[in-house]
């Protein structure tokens, strides 16, 4: 099945009032944008948007390989050199002391003096016709090796949580910025009216560290803000009727409402009030369609199987299945956020000897199950997978306090991460850039988060430096205009 | 005033061999000849030129970019020689003028715009130009930065329309453009509208009789009875608190990952309280952003310096305390800039303003006024200081929190002296052994000691020397890392406790008791004392190292020793910040006194005396309670940090010093040194700015309007859209600066009672078509309520609104689990009782996680300052009013109000119906609901509320209701 499937297939479709389309023509709303001249997209002018059709589809500055993105970050950040960036040289120098010169100049979240180095802590073997590293700890993404794209050599320049999530979604440390949800949701509409065009989706029990600024609209119309649903409860808040009211009782109120609507039309003439009417029958389909899509109960038994998803809970492996359902349902963004992965070491459960394993077990079977699943249903030509955290960690030892800690864990390390890309338009089975011996700093063909955006737009069809929005003067981009020497990387292009 | 450099270069430089006075009429023939016209307009830059110069050219001739070193934000600039040797602009002569050439040139390598970059400037846009470069290429400032100036009252052909004076610009601007006014709006839709703007609730039934039975005899009084009612209504503080604290990016939270708790509702309230005093925007402005630096300050004067103290403070582990202070401070500029002069500012952090007169330097000179307060992003956001309840507490606690510092640098103070004239009395203390329990120590034949490795949390140093009979004093000197005060700050510094041991020769140890702490100057959250009695707070640099320090401590008694004795000294550092971060002292040499002046000073009975008063006044504070709030401080003057500028925008990369500052085009006040932050603050609300009231003016027209008339409530500079109605806005920004004297509720009421505002809001076909967004207001306003509004009409039709003011935030139903914060164990519980149905302004504000059914309807996050809310329209917004459990337990009640009105269902419809069209409802209206209910009755028969909940449901959603 595929999006267009769903399209077509409005449930409760005996329900909607027909009418309301016709009567809201496009136009009558006002531009978002004081300035006025002519065409969607020009040089240097930016997208003008309609309120009353906020997520009107619309094409890119060209035809963009990828029609949607499902992003997966694992907040925390996983340890590259535990997963997928394999330095036998670290398991050498396991428990000596770091060469201060892998100290000088650099700042560390917790590291104090001199720490100790920590070599790999699982084994490696290499898989697949593209050869690609995994640890033993993610044995069924592995399967997919072939699928994958890697980039070993991502660097940022923050070394906390919050500001470095905030550089990996919204080009900058400082909350108030549109995330890449957000700018795709407004460069390209939603292929469907009746769901939120970017939708988030969280598990670890944890909204991610920087909050809800993440998916956050920033300067951009609110209405591109990514939608936090929930897996548990209402998917959308608000979203089913109030106890003990029945479907076909809202739809007595929407029918009187529109009704007063259309009184108040005549009586005023806003065009405001036309936008409204349609706005509450969108909510009328949107209950139906979002309650269709967030009900895992639909899927058989070996989907579940396959993703280790049980409905009615909350997890990552419910969260990817949804993905998958909401990328089905033409949803452009679907962000999912995993809270956990912060292995200082400082506890039992950031260790990377023991709570670490259980999440990469929470991760590994709903990954791959994902990449199969989009594959099998021709779906990941056409989905842009990433997955990544916001920083790496250390090749040495976390010391906090300057002292050994109970657990095996590693610091913050903003020189150098991985993250990962399937579908979409990337070129499979290849990996990208390259770290130290060590695996501590981003060497070969370093790729900043600016230069990630860039080419994350390139995908969905936009040149980075004319998806522009103005603010306080300037025309404000995801690529963060403060930034120089951004560019697309094409060899991850297939 | 001082003379504006500007002004000057506004006259027509000579064009060489012609005098001035015959340039411009013999480019008049030369144009007329050219194009065959009648004599052309004379070319005003500002309306003509600066557009045509902003649109195609300053995005690479700008403050940013001067390509081919040629700029055109400055008119010195603009004729001065390009890279190239020839001059762009030849006043008097286009020919010779190389923009001319450029940008009328066919060739594609050399035409202007290049073709990359942009499109050709169109034949009309060319022709303006020449002719402004014939004219005399006149400058003139953006209209922003010129004062503005009182206009005549232009000619209106309906002189019998027009209410008050603003109302003839509207009319002249309607006319001109063969329009007419609408009609006055019924006076039920123009007393919805203005208990909406004015108090933010709609009107009862009992508002709408009085007004209705007065308006039958006498529109004019019956309107005016009823603004002044609202306008001294309590209500109308809590409506306009919301627009003042998006500006103030107020939040009961710090903002950042971990976002915690802040207690800093006091000043919302205080917000409140200032606007339903009708306290003037000029007094209102300064105590906010200087109260702490008036001569003698009232609590409530401190307690509105709180406004700049919504910055965010980052406590996530592992940061830099002195990054976020940085960007608190960075922010705070952008925010007065934003708030009171709508100019983007903030720009020239990074580089000079691309297209506004602001060099990069103005940036930091501005930035000094906000860089030397106390607070630094610690945890505790010091500096906080307690307010009582009661306004009369609040002035005795601030009064006596004032002495208290002031006493306390009294009596370091006379230690200082004491210290300037024993200063000769050092002997340096080269220990003989020196440990430590992390780290290693090294000491120099100088006596100079450095730690280097690893030096944990709480490491602790042991140095022991040979005693020394006598000894009354010892003296701490630290140094930071580095000799070059441009890597200040760095890695904090402390001295957290000390202790003195003299060990006798056969190993006996006897404690020594130390006496008091003098420091070379007070600052930060710690006293220095607290180095004798703990190992948590203590001296020296704190989160950060600014530079070098020293302090004094003094003994008890002069040391008596034997043969063979030593002294040890334990030094400890347990003093942490964000995460568990050290501030161990790095490099430090001892030294000791044993002039017998230092124990007169403790022992003197003056001395005494003062630290019995310090802690009468401690116990006395300690006794009054109340909630601490986070206010601005100035730091003492020998601690002051350096005002620098940053290369391109980053602290790491610090460039000149700088003196604080206001940029030239602003018109500074004539004190050119030693500006203050309370100088700064005076300037803002004096008669040279130009902007201030104009911003002001402009953000109340746009709060009854629906749109300013500079749409851009947020940029008044050039790359903001200009004014609908220029001359208007003048006059009302004098109006409301030097009649009103910066009232604002005087200025609503002439707003309120103006026949602009009381137009009817039906919109013709034909000023849909002409004039769809209303730029014109040849209609009255129609905007969809707030946030705010949307929760509280529905409060209060329904009956629950509670009119309980002020205090701590409360929690308004929202549903599980939207607090899901790291690291907080913060908790919704949703509030008991009346506070369940407080008015929106009083929500707690969850930076991290707003009020979901805020953020929906457009309320800002208030990370930042926000300067317009873009009202939007999605099916979220239907979701939360038809959904949500608060909306539909309001809903409930007005179902059960409906019942309680009595009569049959009929009536009962009418009533719910009347609650929000305050006349007789329409036919059709009640028609539409009697059926719903009949419907809704037929499937469930024996449930009386059930149908008018959903009818009630269904009014709350209506476009009316949701609209003013």
């Amino acid at each position: 099945m595929n999006a267009r499937n769903f399209h077509s297939q409005a449930s409760l479709q005996h329900l909607t009032r027909r009418h309301f389309l016709s009567d809201c023509a496009s136009g009558l709303g006002a531009l978002w944008l004081a300035s006025s001249s002519g065409h969607v997209w020009g040089a240097g002018s930016p997208l003008k948007r309609d309120p009353a059709h906020p997520f009107q589809p619309t094409n890119g500055h060209f035809v963009g390989r990828a029609k949607r993105v499902i992003y997966i970050h694992l907040a925390g950040s996983p340890s590259q050199l535990d997963l997928f960036d394999y330095k036998p040289d670290l398991a050498r120098l396991d428990g000596q002391d770091c060469p201060t010169s892998l100290l000088a100049g650099k700042q560390f979240a917790f590291i104090q003096g001199v720490p100790k180095m920590l070599g790999p802590q699982y084994s490696f073997k290499q898989y697949g016709q593209s050869g690609h590293w995994f640890s033993d700890r993610l044995p069924n993404l592995a399967t997919v090796a072939d699928d994958l794209t890697f980039i070993k050599s991502m660097v940022t320049d923050q070394f906390n949580h919050g500001p470095a999530q905030l550089v990996m979604h919204t080009g900058s440390q400082n909350p108030g910025n549109p995330s890449a949800g957000a700018w795709a949701t407004y460069g390209l509409g939603s292929e469907n009216q009746n769901l939120p065009g970017f939708i988030v989706l969280v598990s670890g029990g944890k909204n991610p560290d920087a909050g809800k600024s993440v998916w956050g609209s920033g300067f951009l119309p609110s209405v591109y803000q990514g939608v936090q649903c929930r897996s548990k409860g209402d998917p959308v808040l608000f979203l089913s009727n109030p106890e003990g009211i029945t479907s076909n009782e809202r739809r007595l109120t929407l029918d009187a409402l529109a009704e007063l609507n259309q009184q108040t039309v005549q009586e005023a003439g806003d065009p405001e009030t036309l936008t409204r009417i349609a706005q509450y029958e969108m909510a009328f389909r949107m209950q139906a369609n979002a309650t269709d899509a967030f009900d895992l109960k639909q899927e058989t038994q070996t989907t579940h199987e396959l993703y280790r998803s049980t409905p009615g809970g909350e997890s990552f492996a419910n969260n990817c299945l949804l993905a998958r359902r909401l990328a089905e349902r033409g949803v452009r963004y679907i962000q999912l956020f995993d809270y956990g992965w912060d292995s200082h070491g400082a506890s039992k459960s950031e260790a990377l000897n023991e709570g670490f394993k259980g999440k990469c077990e929470s991760v590994d079977r709903p990954l791959a199950a994902l990449i199969t699943d989009l594959k099998q249903r021709g779906l990941l030509e056409d989905t842009l997978v990433v997955w990544g955290g916001e920083f790496g960690r250390t090749p040495m030892q976390e010391n906090r306090s300057g002292a050994k800690m109970a657990f095996i864990g590693r610091d913050h390390n903003p020189g150098a991460f991985t993250v990962w890309m399937a579908g979409g338009g990337v070129k499979p089975g290849i990996s990208y850039g390259a770290t130290d011996d060590l695996g501590y700093q981003a060497v070969e063909d370093k790729v900043s988060p600016h230069d990630f955006h860039a080419t994350l737009l390139h995908l969905l069809g936009f040149d980075h430096m004319r998806l522009t929005y103005p603010v306080a003067g300037l025309n404000q981009r995801l690529t963060n205009v403060t930034k120089g020497g951004t560019h697309v990387i094409k060899s991850l292009l297939a | 005033m001082k003379a504006h450099p500007n002004e000057h270069s506004a006259t027509p430089a000579p064009i060489k061999g012609i005098p001035v006075w015959l340039s411009g009429a013999a480019f008049m023939l030369f144009v007329g000849t050219l194009h065959g016209h009648a004599s052309p307009e004379p070319i005003e830059f500002n309306r003509d030129i600066r557009p045509i110069l902003s649109k195609h050219c300053t995005a690479c001739h700008g403050g940013v970019k001067a390509a081919g070193g040629i700029s055109f934000i400055y008119r010195d600039k603009a004729l001065a020689k390009g890279k190239s040797g020839e001059v762009a602009i030849v006043p008097g002569n286009p020919g010779e003028s190389e923009l001319i050439k450029r940008i009328s040139s066919t060739d594609e390598d050399e035409v202007m715009p290049k073709p990359e970059h942009g499109a050709r400037l169109s034949e009309s846009e060319i022709i303006k130009l020449k002719t402004w470069i014939t004219q005399g290429a006149n400058w003139s400032e953006h209209w922003a930065f010129v004062p503005p100036k009182q206009h005549p009252l232009p000619q209106v052909k309906d002189a019998s329309w027009g209410k008050v004076p603003l109302d003839a610009w509207i009319l002249a601007k309607i006319e001109s453009e063969n329009l007419a006014p609408s009609p006055n709006a019924p006076p039920q839709e123009w007393l919805r509208r203005v208990s909406l703007d004015l108090v933010g609730i709609p009107p009862t039934l009992e508002e709408w009789e009085s007004f209705s039975a007065e308006y039958q005899n006498n529109p004019r009084s019956a309107k005016e009875h009823v603004v002044d009612r609202l306008l001294s209504s309590l209500r109308f503080g809590e409506r306009w608190a919301s627009m003042w604290l998006d500006l103030a990016r107020y939040a009961d939270t710090f903002g950042y990952e971990k976002d915690p708790h802040r207690d800093i509702w006091p000043w919302r309230d205080w917000v409140i309280r200032a606007l339903n005093a009708d306290m003037p925007f000029d007094q209102f402005t300064i105590k906010q952003l200087a109260g702490d630096l008036l001569p003698s300050p009232t609590g409530d004067d401190l307690l509105a310096t709180a406004f700049h103290r919504n910055t965010q403070n980052n406590t996530e582990g592992g940061t830099d305390d002195e990054e976020f202070r940085v960007a608190a401070a960075l922010d705070r500029v952008n925010t007065t800039w934003t708030a009171w002069q709508a100019t983007t500012f903030g720009c020239t952090q990074c580089h000079s303003h691309p297209y506004d007169p602001f060099p990069h330097k103005d940036y930091y000179r501005f930035l000094s006024f906000f860089n030397n307060t106390e607070d630094n992003d610690l945890n505790d956001d010091f500096p906080r200081v307690a307010f009582p309840d009661q306004p009369s507490t609040r002035d005795t606690a601030v009064r006596l929190w004032k002495e208290r510092a002031t006493l306390r640098n009294k009596i370091n103070d006379s230690g200082l002296t004491l210290e300037k004239r024993l200063s000769q009395s050092w002997t340096r203390w080269t220990p003989t052994e020196a440990s430590a329990s992390g780290g290693a120590l090294a000491v120099s034949d100088s006596g100079k000691i450095d730690a280097s490795g690893t030096l944990p949390v709480g490491v602790k140093y042991t140095l022991s020397m040979p005693a020394r009979e006598g000894i009354t004093a010892l003296r701490l000197e630290i140094s930071p890392d580095s000799q070059d005060p441009k890597k200040w700050p760095e890695r904090g510094s402390v001295l957290s406790e000390l202790k003195l041991t003299l060990v006798q020769p056969d190993g006996k140890k006897e404690a020594v008791p130390l006496r008091e702490v003098i420091a070379d100057y007070l600052a930060g959250p710690f006293d220095p004392q607290e180095t004798l009695n703990s190992d948590k707070g203590g001296f020296g640099g704190y989160p950060v190292l600014t530079g070098p320090r020293w302090c004094v401590i003094v003994l008890d008694a002069p040391i008596k020793t034997i043969e063979g004795a030593k002294l040890e000294l334990l030094m400890s550092q347990g003093a942490v910040y964000n995460g568990g971060q050290g501030t161990p002292i790095r490099h430090f040499v001892w030294s000791t006194s044993t002039d017998a002046q230092w124990l007169e000073w403790v022992q003197s009975e003056t001395h005494k005396t003062e630290l019995a008063q310090l802690k009468g006044l401690d116990s006395e504070l300690q006794k009054l309670g109340g909630v601490k709030v986070p206010i601005l401080a100035e730091r003492s003057s020998g601690g002051l940090r350096a005002n620098r500028m940053f290369i391109r925008g980053n602290r790491l990369t610090p460039g000149d010093d700088v003196e604080p500052g206001i940029p030239e085009v602003s018109r500074p006040p004539q004190k050119q040194d030693g500006l203050s932050r309370l100088d700064m603050a005076q300037w803002l609300v004096s008669e040279q700015n130009t902007l201030t009231a104009r911003v002001l003016a402009n953000r109340l027209w746009a709060e009854c309007f629906g749109r300013g008339l500079v749409e851009t409530l947020e940029d008044f500079g050039t790359s903001g859209a200009s004014p609908s109605h220029p001359e208007l806005l003048d006059h009302l920004a004098l109006r409301l600066r030097n009649e009103h004297h910066w009232s604002i509720k005087s200025f609503l009421r002439e707003v309120a009672l103006s026949a602009t505002y009381g137009q009817s809001h039906k919109t013709s076909k034909q000023l849909l078509e002409s004039d769809p967004r209303n730029a014109l207001f040849a209609r009255g306003p129609r905007i969809r309520l707030t946030a705010e509004m949307v929760r509280d009409q529905s409060l209060a039709i329904s009956g629950l609104l509670s009119s309980k003011m002020f205090g701590a935030p409360v929690y308004p139903p929202q549903p599980e689990g939207v607090w899901n914060s790291t690291y907080s164990n913060a908790k919704w519980t949703t509030s008991e009782g009346e506070d369940r149905y407080r008015r929106g302004v009083y929500t707690y504000v969850k930076r991290t996680s707003g009020y979901p059914g805020y953020l929906t309807f457009d309320a800002p996050t208030r990370d930042a300052c926000s300067a317009r809310r873009i009202p939007t329209n999605t099916p979220l917004q239907a979701l939360v009013t038809l959904n949500d459990p608060a909306f539909v337990e309001m809903a409930e009640h007005l179902a059960k109000r409906m019942l309680s009105a009595g009569g049959k269902i009929e009536e009962q419809i009418r009533f719910g119906c009347r609650l929000f069209t305050l006349t007789t409802p329409s036919k059709s209206m009640v028609d539409t609901l009697l059926k719903l209910h009949a419907k809704a009755l037929a499937e469930n028969p024996n449930d009386a509320v059930k149908p008018l909940l959903l009818v009630a449901n269904t009014l709350l959603n209506m476009d009316s209701a949701l609209s003013r």
